[in-house]
């Protein structure tokens, strides 16, 4: 993993995408990570909006542009629940602060850097969306660790192939 | 100043943005009288109008995207796939035709049963008007199964009605957007049906637990309640009419945050997991729907006439089996005999007793019945001359023979 200064690896890499993919993309996770549980029968083991927005905040490497990014996926999500609006999008307005944070300082194209990446920053997710419902709001939620740690993986596993995806997409100068 | 904005600007935008959430949480939760926290059930309006944009950008693709499944199956169902459909025609012509008989035969007890409610002056509200329609998404969180529908307010869809498919409910409407609705599954910790136990007819309410599975909560341990045992609707929320199927006690298990009382998990009875199309119950009347009342009369006249005749020929077989003289023999050995029990004739011993109720052995001469009312026909009667004698004491009792009796 190497270290870079963060003004010199913003300047050397931030990748720049066409207008239709930072719309595209992030409203077709939101439409499949609604569609898909109906055709799977409910095991909803991955969060795509998650997984878009840790990539979008790690290739624009702009901490303002990921905290906005997290926070419109995590509040899309939380409305189209029945539950209080806000909760997801906290959660996911600190992963896209993070995940910018992060992509500022490491390189981030190693496929085994962000597998890693997306696993500790899905747990996190969940950490804070148990924190905020069970501590900030007291509402009785029942929680599975197990769940989540297998949500985890299932975002890692993902993030490893959609990456490349989205990376062909980018504009080369 | 300037240069602290411009130097944390990256951590003043996250906390602005995490400070107006957390506002807007605030907001979204209340406290009960217990002193418990809980989400508000009805939206506010800007919360709504949150839902609604979201709503409003999910929903056409989603609804695109179904539009394409179900059209590849149509053509896949209807012009690929049409093997054994001529068989199962016939199957299903056999099916309306015994189902057509058996609505005939209960026709009349149905109308019985509404004069008997009216004398009564207590109304059931009947089914009378449903509206079809299809799943189409889901909120695409494991904490939340609710999903969404098709159709909306702009097809008179209303929040809290009830949605059901041919098996068994499903649950209410919890939020109407206008070409689409959110519906809270009774699988849903949040949701809450009134129920009723078929046989033991204990009435509870339903929810869904953390792993999915709905279960009536809140009633006492009860020995009778069994695996198996059918779970209907009670009628009492004001959303599911009464009887409606909801599925059936799969385990029963102690309540663990309260003694003596238990939670009863319930199979239930629709698909929950794969549901595709639904029926929404947009109007309850106590009458039944022109449908169902034009169904009734074409089952009437098809298949009245042959209805009524296996009614009475029930009715006759119930008449002569009630008619018919019991035949027990006084002689004969109990089936299961008591330890100390007593000879059935009144005058012999103990050991008379046990001697009867051994066994008879297979060779034993079959044995004359002793009528319960003999007359001068039955065998080993006495002779009509001392039947003619008066008998002391029998002068003041009325004649029951078919010939009047003439002292001399």
């Amino acid at each position: 993993m190497s270290k870079l200064g963060a003004d010199s690896r913003r300047d050397l890499e931030i990748r720049r995408y066409p207008l239709l993919v930072y719309v595209l993309a992030p409203l077709a996770a939101l439409v499949l990570q609604a569609w898909l549980p109906s055709v799977l029968r409910g095991y909803v083991l991955f969060d795509l909006p998650l997984v878009v927005t840790v990539y979008f905040a790690l290739g624009r490497r702009s901490p303002i542009q990921g905290t906005l990014m997290g926070a419109a996926m995590g509040l899309f999500e939380d409305a189209l629940t029945h539950h209080a609006i806000g909760v997801n999008g906290i959660a996911k307005t600190v992963v896209g602060f993070l995940a910018a944070s992060v992509g500022i300082r490491i390189d981030v194209e190693n496929h085994t850097i962000r597998l890693v990446l997306s696993f500790l920053l899905s747990l996190l997710s969940s950490t804070i969306y148990v924190f905020i419902y069970r501590v900030l709001l007291g509402l009785n939620q029942e929680w599975s660790w197990l769940t989540e740690l297998f949500k985890a993986v299932g975002n890692s596993l993902i993030a490893v192939v959609l990456f490349p995806l989205l990376d062909r997409m980018q504009i080369k100068d | 100043m300037e240069s602290f904005f411009v130097r944390y600007r990256n951590l003043v935008v996250l906390l602005a943005i995490l400070l107006a959430q957390i506002i807007g949480l605030a907001v979204q939760v209340r406290r009960t009288g217990s002193g418990r926290n809980t989400l508000d059930p009805q939206d506010a309006p800007g919360v709504r109008l949150i839902r609604l944009w979201a709503d409003a950008v999910v929903s056409p693709p989603e609804r695109l995207i179904h539009s394409s499944k179900l059209g590849m199956i149509y053509l896949w169902q209807n012009y690929f796939d049409l093997r054994h459909t001529r068989e199962q025609n016939q199957e299903l012509q056999k099916t309306i035709d015994r189902l057509r008989l058996e609505q005939a035969a209960l026709l009349e007890d149905a109308r019985q049963g509404q004069r008997l409610q009216a004398l009564m002056d207590f109304q059931r509200k009947y089914i009378y008007k449903t509206l079809a329609a299809q799943a189409i998404g889901s909120s695409g969180s494991d904490q939340s199964r609710v999903f969404y529908l098709d159709k909306g307010s702009a097809d008179g869809l209303e929040r809290d009605m009830a949605v059901i498919t041919a098996d068994g409910i499903v649950g209410k409407i919890r939020e109407v957007f206008p070409h689409s609705a959110q519906v809270l599954p009774i699988n849903d910790p949040t949701s809450g049906a009134g129920v009723i136990l078929e046989s033991t007819r204990i009435r509870g309410i339903l929810r869904g637990n953390a792993a999915g599975q709905p279960q009536i909560v809140g009633i006492l341990a009860d020995q009778r309640i069994q695996k198996g045992e059918k779970v209907l609707t009670a009628g009492g929320d004001l959303i599911f009419p009464l009887g409606l199927p909801v599925g059936v006690v799969e385990k029963v298990a102690p309540d663990p945050e309260r003694d003596s009382f238990i939670d009863v998990i319930v199979q239930p009875a629709a698909h929950l997991d794969r549901l595709d199309e639904v029926l929404v119950i947009t109007s309850t009347q106590p009458r039944f729907s022109p449908e169902e009342q034009q169904d009734m009369a074409t089952s009437e006249a098809l298949k009245g006439p042959e209805a009524e005749a296996i009614k009475e020929r029930k009715k006759a077989s119930e008449v002569m089996a009630e008619r018919l003289p019991g035949l027990t023999d006084p002689n004969a050995p109990a089936s299961n005999p008591a330890p100390n029990a007593a000879p059935a004739t009144g005058s012999g011993t103990p050991e008379q007793g046990q001697n009867q109720a051994k066994p008879a052995s297979p060779a034993a001469p079959p044995m004359v019945l002793r009528p319960a009312h003999p007359d001068r026909f039955s065998p080993g009667a006495v002779p009509q001359a001392a039947a003619d004698q008066p008998v002391p004491g029998t002068e003041a009792k009325p004649a029951q023979q078919t010939e009047p009796r003439r002292n001399p």
